[in-house]
C-alpha cells in the first residue's frame, strides 16, 4: 500500500512539474461514412483541433456537444479551430451514431473509435474527455462536463489559437 | 515490486530531463471501504478496505512504442471482481510495437476487434473487471489504403495468468469503392476467420475436434443519406458446456446473422437492426462458458437495447442470450430487432420553440429461437426466421428541451417487458413503466443545479420505486451530488439506496468521494452485466493522465 502511495505521489508531482507535450498518436480511424483517415491529416498548420470523446449513451457528453453546437458557428468564425467528435461506442450502440448526429444537426466531423484504440492511446480513463491539439501536439486535456464549462473550453481554445 | 518502482523512477527522471516528452500514461484507482448496515446486511467477508489500481505507461521512440500496465488489488479486488485479479501488485499487460505506413507489428498484449466483434474482440473495461487482452503477436498490413489485413495469435489474459486455449485470427477489410475510385458511395467487404484451440483432458468422442473455427463475412454500404451493414457468422461444432462441465459427446454448430440499415438527413435519423444468434458462446477455455465474471470471452455479443442513463431504467436490463442450454430451460439463442428514431423539432416552430426540441424514440424486442428440445438426448432443432418465447421488449421516448439560456430539461418515458424466467433462469416476468424528468438551471455562467425525479410502476417482482437526484456544480471543477432510490412498493423490504458525494476535477485529473448503498442485482455497463450483492460503504475514485 505504502509503495503504491509513494508511486502515485512521484508520478503526480512529475506531472505537475513537467511542461513537455505528448504527440498525437499515429492512428487511422474510420469516419462515419466508412472511409479510413489518419489523425495527422486533420487540421492545417497552426490550426487548433479539438477532439471530444463521447458516446451515444453518455448524457453529459451529449450535453457538452449540444452546448458547443449552439455556439459552434460563431466560435469557428471568430477563431480558426475545428472539433472532431470521436464516438467511443462499441458494437452495442454504434449503429445509433449516424442517426443521432444527423438528428441533432451537429456540425462536427465524426470519427469511430469502436474498440477504443484512440481513447486508450491518449490514456483517457472516462468520457467526456477532451484534448486540444495543434500541429499534432496535445496541448491541453480535460475530463468531465458540467453546464457552462464549454465557456472555459472556448477560452482555452482562443488562448492556444494565438 | 522493486523492479517496477525502479522502472517508474527511470522513466520519470528521463521525462523530467527530456525536452520533448516521449512517454505518457495514466493512473486510475477505485477504492471501497465497506461498513455494516442493518438494512443491507453486515459485511461478512475479509478485508473491509479494498482497492483496484491501474498504472499505464507508454513510451514512444520514432516508429517504436512500448507499454506496460501495472495493476494492484490491495489487499484484494473490490467486491465482485473475478478472484483471478486478486494480486497485490503485478505486471498485467505489456507490449512492444513497430509501426510504419504499411506495417503495424505488436508483440505482447494487444486489443483487437474484427468487424463488429461477432467473432473476435479483445477489450478492457475496468468498471466491469473485463480485460481479455490477447498475449502473443499481431501484424496489421496495409499494402494500399483500401486494403487492410490482420493476422494474430495469442492466449487470452486470465487475471494475471493466461488461458490454456489459444486463439488464431485472420481478418481482411477491403474498401471496394476506394479501389474503383468512386467517391459518392462507400462499400467495404470484410472476411474473418478465428480458430480457438483447446484440448480437453477427458474426451471419449472420436468426432470431437479440439479446434473450433468461426468464419465471418460482412458488407458495409453507405451512399448519401442511406447506409446498410450485413454480417453472417458460421461457427463449427463445439462441445456442450453445462455448469462448467464440458461434454464432448454433445456437439453443435453455431451461427449469427445481423442486418442493420438506416436513413438520416439534417434533423432526422432512423436506424433499424435485426439480429439472430444461435449457439454463439465462444470462450478461450471451454469450461469458462457462462462464467459470471464475463472472463475469457473471445467474441462480443452485446444486448441490442438502449443503454439507459437513469437508475430506475437500469433495474430490468436485458442481456443477450447466445448460449445453448437444456437445463433448467431449453434455450438455443435469440432473435429480435431494434429501431431508433431521432428527430429535431426546428427552432422557431410551434413545438420547437426558440431553441428547438430534440426527440429520440427507441424500440427493442427480443425472443428466444423457435426450437424443439430433446432434453434427454441433449439435441434440438430450430427454425430460422420464426420467433419463440418472448424475452424482452422496451419502448421508450426521450424529449430534450432547452427553455432559455439558463433552463434545460429532459424527459423520458419507457415501458418494458422482462421475462425473468428466461433471462435470469429464475421465475416470473415483469411489466414496468418508468418516467423520468430532469431540469438543469444555470444560475451563473459556469454554475448550475440539476434536479432529477424518477418513478417506476410495476405490480411484479419488487413493485414500485421512486428515485431522485440533486446535483450542484459550483464551478467546472467542483460538484456535489445526492441521490436516492426508494423501493417503497416492496412490502418485505422497503429500503432507501441513498448515495452522496462530491468530485474535484482539474484538467484531466479527477478525485471523487462518495458514501452510500449499492443496490444488489445485475449491474450493467456497456451491455455487459454482472451480478453484485448489496453493500454499503465509502468510495474513493482517482484518475489522472500525464
Amino acid at each position: 500500500m505504502k509503495k503504491i502511495i509513494l508511486l502515485i505521489t512521484v508520478l503526480l508531482s512529475c506531472n505537475f512539474l513537467s511542461y513537455s507535450q505528448n504527440s498525437l498518436p499515429n492512428l487511422s480511424l474510420k469516419t462515419i461514412d466508412g472511409k479510413t483517415i489518419n489523425l495527422v491529416d486533420f487540421g492545417e498548420k497552426d490550426q487548433v483541433v479539438v477532439y471530444s470523446f463521447w458516446a451515444t449513451w453518455c448524457v453529459p457528453c451529449i450535453n457538452e456537444l449540444d452546448a458547443i453546437n449552439d455556439e459552434y458557428e460563431d466560435w469557428t468564425e471568430e477563431t480558426n479551430f475545428k472539433l472532431i467528435a470521436v464516438a467511443t461506442d462499441n458494437a452495442r450502440t454504434s449503429s445509433r451514431i449516424k442517426p443521432l448526429v444527423n438528428g441533432k444537426e451537429w456540425e462536427y466531423e465524426i470519427l469511430l473509435d469502436t474498440n477504443q484504440d484512440f481513447k486508450r492511446a491518449i490514456n483517457a480513463n472516462t468520457i467526456p474527455h477532451i484534448i486540444i491539439v495543434k500541429n499534432n501536439k496535445i496541448l491541453y486535456t480535460h475530463s468531465g462536463y458540467t453546464p457552462g464549462s464549454e465557456i472555459e473550453l472556448y477560452e482555452k481554445i482562443k488562448e492556444l489559437a494565438e | 515490486m522493486k523492479k517496477y518502482l525502479l522502472l517508474v523512477a527511470v522513466v520519470v527522471s528521463i521525462q523530467v530531463s527530456a525536452q520533448e516528452k516521449w512517454f505518457s500514461g495514466s493512473f486510475n484507482s477505485n477504492s471501497q471501504y465497506y461498513v455494516d448496515d442493518s438494512k443491507t446486511g453486515d459485511f461478512t467477508e475479509d478485508d473491509r478496505f479494498r482497492s483496484n489500481n491501474y498504472l499505464k505507461l507508454d513510451a514512444l521512440y520514432k516508429n517504436f512504442s512500448f507499454g506496460v500496465q501495472i495493476e494492484g488489488y490491495v489487499p484484494q479486488a473490490i467486491l465482485n471482481f473475478s478472484p483471478t485479479f486478486n494480486k497485490e501488485i503485478g505486471l498485467a499487460t505489456y507490449f512492444a510495437n513497430y509501426k510504419n505506413e504499411k506495417l503495424d507489428i505488436t508483440v505482447g498484449h494487444f486489443y483487437e476487434q474484427f468487424g463488429s466483434g461477432l467473432v473476435l474482440r479483445s477489450w478492457e473495461d475496468r468498471e466491469l473487471g473485463i480485460n481479455n487482452a490477447l498475449m502473443g503477436g499481431k501484424v496489421n498490413y496495409t499494402p494500399i489504403n483500401a486494403i487492410q489485413l490482420t493476422a494474430l495469435y495469442g492466449k487470452q489474459r486470465k487475471g494475471f495468468e493466461l488461458s490454456n486455449g489459444e486463439v488464431f485470427g485472420l481478418d481482411s477489410e477491403i474498401n471496394i469503392t476506394d479501389l474503383l475510385k468512386s467517391t459518392n458511395s462507400t462499400l467495404n467487404i470484410g472476411l474473418s476467420a478465428v480458430r480457438r484451440v483447446n484440448e480437453e483432458a477427458t474426451n471419449t468422442n472420436p468426432n470431437f475436434n479440439k479446434n473450433t473455427d468461426a468464419f465471418s463475412g460482412r458488407l458495409n454500404f453507405s451512399k448519401g443519406n442511406i447506409y446498410s451493414n450485413i454480417e453472417y457468422v458460421f461457427k463449427t461444432e463445439d462441445a456442450l458446456v453445462e455448469l462448467g462441465t464440458v461434454n464432448t459427446n454433445k456437439l453443435a454448430e453455431g451461427n449469427a446473422f445481423i442486418f442493420n440499415t438506416g436513413y438520416s438527413k439534417k434533423g432526422f435519423g432512423i436506424d433499424a437492426t435485426f439480429r439472430r444468434l444461435e449457439n454463439m458462446n465462444f470462450y478461450s477455455d471451454r469450461e469458462e462458458d457462462g462464467n459470471i465474471y464475463n472472463q475469457q470471452v473471445v467474441n462480443y455479443l452485446p444486448s441490442l437495447t438502449k443503454q439507459h442513463d437513469y437508475s430506475l431504467a437500469n433495474i430490468y436490463v436485458y442481456q443477450a442470450q447466445p448460449k445453448l442450454s437444456y437445463n433448467p430451460l431449453g434455450k438455443a439463442g435469440e432473435i429480435g430487432t431494434q429501431i431508433d428514431i431521432y428527430y429535431n423539432l426546428k427552432k422557431g416552430s410551434a413545438l420547437g420553440g426558440k431553441y428547438g426540441t430534440k426527440l429520440a424514440l427507441n424500440y427493442a424486442t427480443w425472443y428466444g429461437l423457435d426450437a424443439k428440445y430433446n432434453i434427454v438426448d441433449r439435441t434440438y432443432s430450430s427454425e430460422f426466421l420464426t420467433f419463440g418465447n418472448k424475452y424482452f421488449t422496451d419502448l421508450n421516448l426521450e424529449v430534450r428541451k432547452k427553455w432559455s439560456k439558463q433552463w434545460a430539461s429532459l424527459f423520458t418515458i419507457g415501458n418494458i417487458y422482462y421475462n425473468k424466467k428466461y433471462i435470469e433462469e429464475t421465475v416470473g416476468d415483469v411489466r414496468a413503466t418508468t418516467v423520468m424528468a430532469e431540469s438543469t438551471y444555470k444560475y451563473a455562467p459556469k454554475k448550475s443545479i440539476r434536479v432529477e425525479a424518477q418513478h417506476l410502476w410495476t405490480k411484479d417482482d419488487k413493485k414500485n420505486w421512486l428515485a431522485g437526484t440533486l446535483e450542484v456544480n459550483l464551478s467546472p471543477r467542483v460538484s456535489f451530488f445526492a441521490t436516492d432510490m426508494y423501493n417503497y412498493g416492496n412490502e418485505t423490504k422497503k429500503i432507501h439506496y441513498y448515495n452522496f458525494g462530491g468530485s474535484f476535477t482539474k484538467n484531466s485529473t479527477r478525485i471523487a468521494l462518495n458514501y452510500g448503498r449499492q443496490r444488489g442485482g445485475l449491474v450493467c455497463v456497456g451491455g455487459v452485466c454482472r451480478f453484485v450483492p448489496e453493500s454499503t460503504g465509502f468510495g474513493l475514485a482517482l484518475s489522472t493522465t500525464f
